[in-house]
């Protein structure tokens, strides 16, 4: 495997496992009103330790929520490190689905954050819109990103390309983009059934299997308008093909393991089913990056950095990815069961 | 306003205000990992539950200030590609490469430690918990000496060749040695330190004049406060006069500027250097700055060295005045390292990287119209969370260690269940509130 290759498995890796560990962030976010909040029951105290008006789906997500973040970031990071030409073009190119993101991720990481350290009930509650909006739009937005990449984007004779509202909104990437709002919050919801006390886990189970179903009905349209000719393009077309079936699979897996109250492979499968879109769009158009139709674009060598400067990047990478995948999987370990025993609600 | 300025100030206004999150974060991380280190090697329970406490109540305030200088940062990671993909074109094969390296190395662990941190009081072992906090220090700077790498190469680019109209990185070593770096990097740490020291010993003061009980709390942070910000505060002036002679070096227009003389003849040499265009920052800008910082910078340093004497017997504590002084300073450390951000980046204008790429040129193509929508929204955002942090940290500072919500264990009741996961007929956990 030459070097290109495993930056891009690299940045493969970085963007499936942000939206993997992202995604079911954003997934409770959207859903943590409608799962048993402790909001509102019994008399706070204004004083005291812990304060009050915790949320049991965010105390679910809080232990690991400042270290899923990040994923993102070390993608933004090795995608300008090693494909500079890239990340140039794709963010300035999708401008307002990238600051759209960033606004919701921005408010939205904030008030988890802070939104305990309000202190009146009608404080949280401005906090919790906050939350939900800051969850709904990047996992909409990152599903019209998705879509518009299996589409490929209006680029011009200089490499660069500005996206409008008729490419958004077109029905195919709309299309995306609710499957994965929809997939997320499902993703969220089997993740709630996993960790939470069983009560709430039960009632996180039938909204995730029906969210399942909803996302199932999007993903349909958007492989109906593909098979029309009016949504994906893609290069490599078996292979895009065995992804879609295998994303199709995990739907219906989850949404099978998640009626049966098998949670651990029901979270299992939605994990599948949130990073299989991000190898759609590497493997799908491989070796291309960034398509203006099928089997034209920017290609691997001509995104990826100079040499000399990946060289540099692999001998550091060696030693810290590792050391990263070590440490992130100590904090899922050392953060293992269900909420409620010896976790400081903080969140 | 053209979309160059848009783009310009949208930056220049981030930029700005995520690097005041990030001088407390960075003042308050190392002094909060000494406090939770000593608690841990504490033998005497009282003693150690005093210490304990006050990791708790400084905690909480870095831990919000934190949140808000995190999602900030984020912002941060996508504007270079978001508005100056100019930049990538030019410099992204030597660029990137610090940006990449700052997030896999620094950034990653920073956060994921800091969430272990948060939430492992009372579930982590002891001596676990208050190691995770050393990584965590250590990585703020890590990622502060990433980023002045990257920043050093846009005010002085070394270790690269032009070819083509793109640069190539040549020399590794000499990106990561830059002098513009280094010495820069020291400073800022330097400043972070008083920042933060300066924080603790104005709260601290604070709790004095309101007659706190918590004396033995508030006298020990008092101490800590004073001691770091004075002894930080001393250097950091002589390690900022120390970059003099590397901008007089390296950047001539800076340096004319703030001596304030032979800016015409640097002008007419970069014309001559460049072809015509207006080599000029704004000049007034970068003098009032750097005289605000100069001036803050000493008498922050006068002050504190007087504090520390007056420590000696509790006088400080005693004298009022005094008191209200250190509340009144905790400001002014934070004016002080905007004014250094407005001398440096300013100073560099019109350049993006120093002799090699304008601004202007390195400019997405990106419609007016979508900037000044970003524009307007970013900073709406982003001075809305910074009053709501300063609010935050103001209330959470005021009301003292009772109201710390940081390290707050729920109930722990005897039966703990075993094994991960669990089945769904576990014993329902006891609630929380």
């Amino acid at each position: 495997m030459s070097l290109e290759t495993a930056w891009l498995a690299l940045l493969g890796l970085l963007l499936a496992g942000y939206f993997v560990l992202g995604g079911y962030d954003y997934g409770v976010q959207m859903l943590h009103p409608f799962l048993g909040g402790r909001e509102g029951k019994g008399k706070e105290k204004e004083t005291g330790q812990g304060g009050g008006g915790g949320s049991a789906a965010l105390d679910a997500i809080a232990p690991f929520f400042l270290g899923n973040e990040v994923w993102l970031v070390a993608f933004a990071g090795v995608l300008f490190g090693a494909f500079p030409h890239l990340e140039g073009t794709l963010l300035s190119g999708l401008y307002p689905l990238i600051v759209a993101i960033l606004v919701g991720l921005v408010t939205g990481n904030a008030a988890i954050q802070l939104r305990r350290r309000s202190r009146s009930a009608r404080g949280r509650r401005r906090w919790d819109v906050l939350i939900v909006c800051g969850g709904a739009l990047p996992a909409l937005c990152w599903g019209l990103v998705v879509g518009l990449l299996l589409h490929g984007v209006p680029r011009r004779a200089d490499g660069s390309f500005y996206i409008g509202p008729g490419d958004i909104f077109s029905p195919f990437t709309l299309a995306c983009g609710v499957t994965t709002m929809l997939l997320f919050a499902a993703h969220g919801a089997a993740f709630v059934a996993l960790r939470s006390e069983p009560r709430l886990g039960v009632e996180a189970r039938h909204l995730g299997a029906l969210l399942l179903r909803g996302a199932g009905a999007a993903g349909s349209l958007a492989l109906l308008l593909t098979l029309f000719g009016a949504g994906a393009s893609m290069t490599n077309r078996p292979t895009s093909a065995v992804i879609a079936a295998l994303f199709a699979a995990a739907l219906a897996g989850a949404w099978w393991f998640l009626t049966r109250g098998h949670n651990v492979l029901a979270f299992a499968a939605t994990c599948c089913a949130t990073a299989l879109p991000v190898l759609l769009v590497g493997a799908g158009h491989y070796p291309y990056l960034l398509i203006s139709s099928a089997g034209a674009g920017l290609t691997v060598d001509h995104a990826v950095t100079d040499g000399a400067t990946l060289k540099i990047l692999s001998a550091f990478g060696v030693l810290v990815i590792p050391v990263i995948l070590a440490y992130q999987s100590w904090s899922w370990w050392a953060f293992r069961g269900r909420t409620g025993l010896r976790h400081p609600s903080y969140f | 306003m053209s979309a160059a300025d848009l783009a310009r100030l949208q930056f220049a206004a981030t930029t700005g205000i995520h690097w005041l999150f990030v001088i407390l974060t960075m003042g308050l991380v190392p002094l909060v990992a000494i406090m939770h280190t000593r608690a841990a090697y504490t033998r005497d329970p009282a003693k150690k539950a005093v210490r304990e406490r006050m990791t708790r109540f400084w905690g909480q305030l870095y831990v919000i200030n934190y949140a808000v200088g995190i999602v900030t940062g984020l912002v941060m990671e996508f504007q270079f590609g978001l508005s100056w993909s100019g930049l990538s074109k030019f410099a992204g094969n030597v660029f990137g490469a610090p940006l990449a390296l700052e997030t896999l190395i620094a950034f990653f662990a920073e956060s994921t430690f800091l969430g272990m941190w948060i939430f492992g009081w009372g579930r982590m072992r002891r001596g676990v918990h208050v190691t995770l906090i050393w990584p965590v220090a250590l990585t703020a700077y890590a990622s502060g000496y990433w980023i002045m790498v990257a920043n050093g190469f846009m005010q002085h680019p070394v270790g690269y060749e032009v070819r083509d109209g793109a640069a190539y990185l040549t020399d590794f070593g000499a990106l990561l040695t830059n002098s513009s770096a280094l010495i820069a990097l020291f400073h800022i740490a330097l400043a972070a330190l008083t920042t933060g020291g300066v924080f603790i010993a104005g709260v601290s003061a604070y709790h004095f004049l309101r007659r706190t009980k918590e004396t033995e709390l508030f006298r020990g942070s008092l101490r800590l406060g004073l001691w770091v910000a004075m002894v930080t505060s001393f250097f950091v002036v002589i390690v900022g006069e120390m970059q003099r002679p590397v901008i007089e070096r390296t950047q001539p227009m800076k340096d004319a500027v703030l001596e304030n003389s032979g800016v015409a003849e640097v002008q007419a040499q970069l014309v001559r250097e460049h072809g015509p265009g207006d080599y000029v920052p704004w000049q007034d800008t970068m003098r009032i700055s750097m005289d605000a910082m100069t001036i803050i910078g000493n008498t922050v340093s006068t002050i504190t060295f007087i504090a520390v004497i007056l420590l000696w017997k509790s006088w400080l504590t005693r004298w009022r005045p005094a008191l209200w002084v250190l509340v009144a300073m905790v400001p002014f450390p934070f004016i002080a390292s905007v004014g250094g951000w407005v001398v440096r980046e300013v100073g560099r204008q019109p350049w993006l990287v120093y002799g090699e790429l304008t601004v202007e040129n390195a400019l997405s193509h990106v419609s007016t119209a979508a900037l000044a929508v970003s524009c307007t929204v970013f900073i709406a955002v982003f001075l809305a969370l910074a009053v709501t942090n300063w609010t935050l940290i103001t209330r959470f500072a005021l009301r003292g260690p009772d109201a710390t919500q940081l390290g707050a264990t729920e109930p722990l009741p005897e039966d703990l269940p075993s094994g991960p996961g669990g089945g769904s007929d576990e014993k329902q956990p006891v609630p929380a509130f």
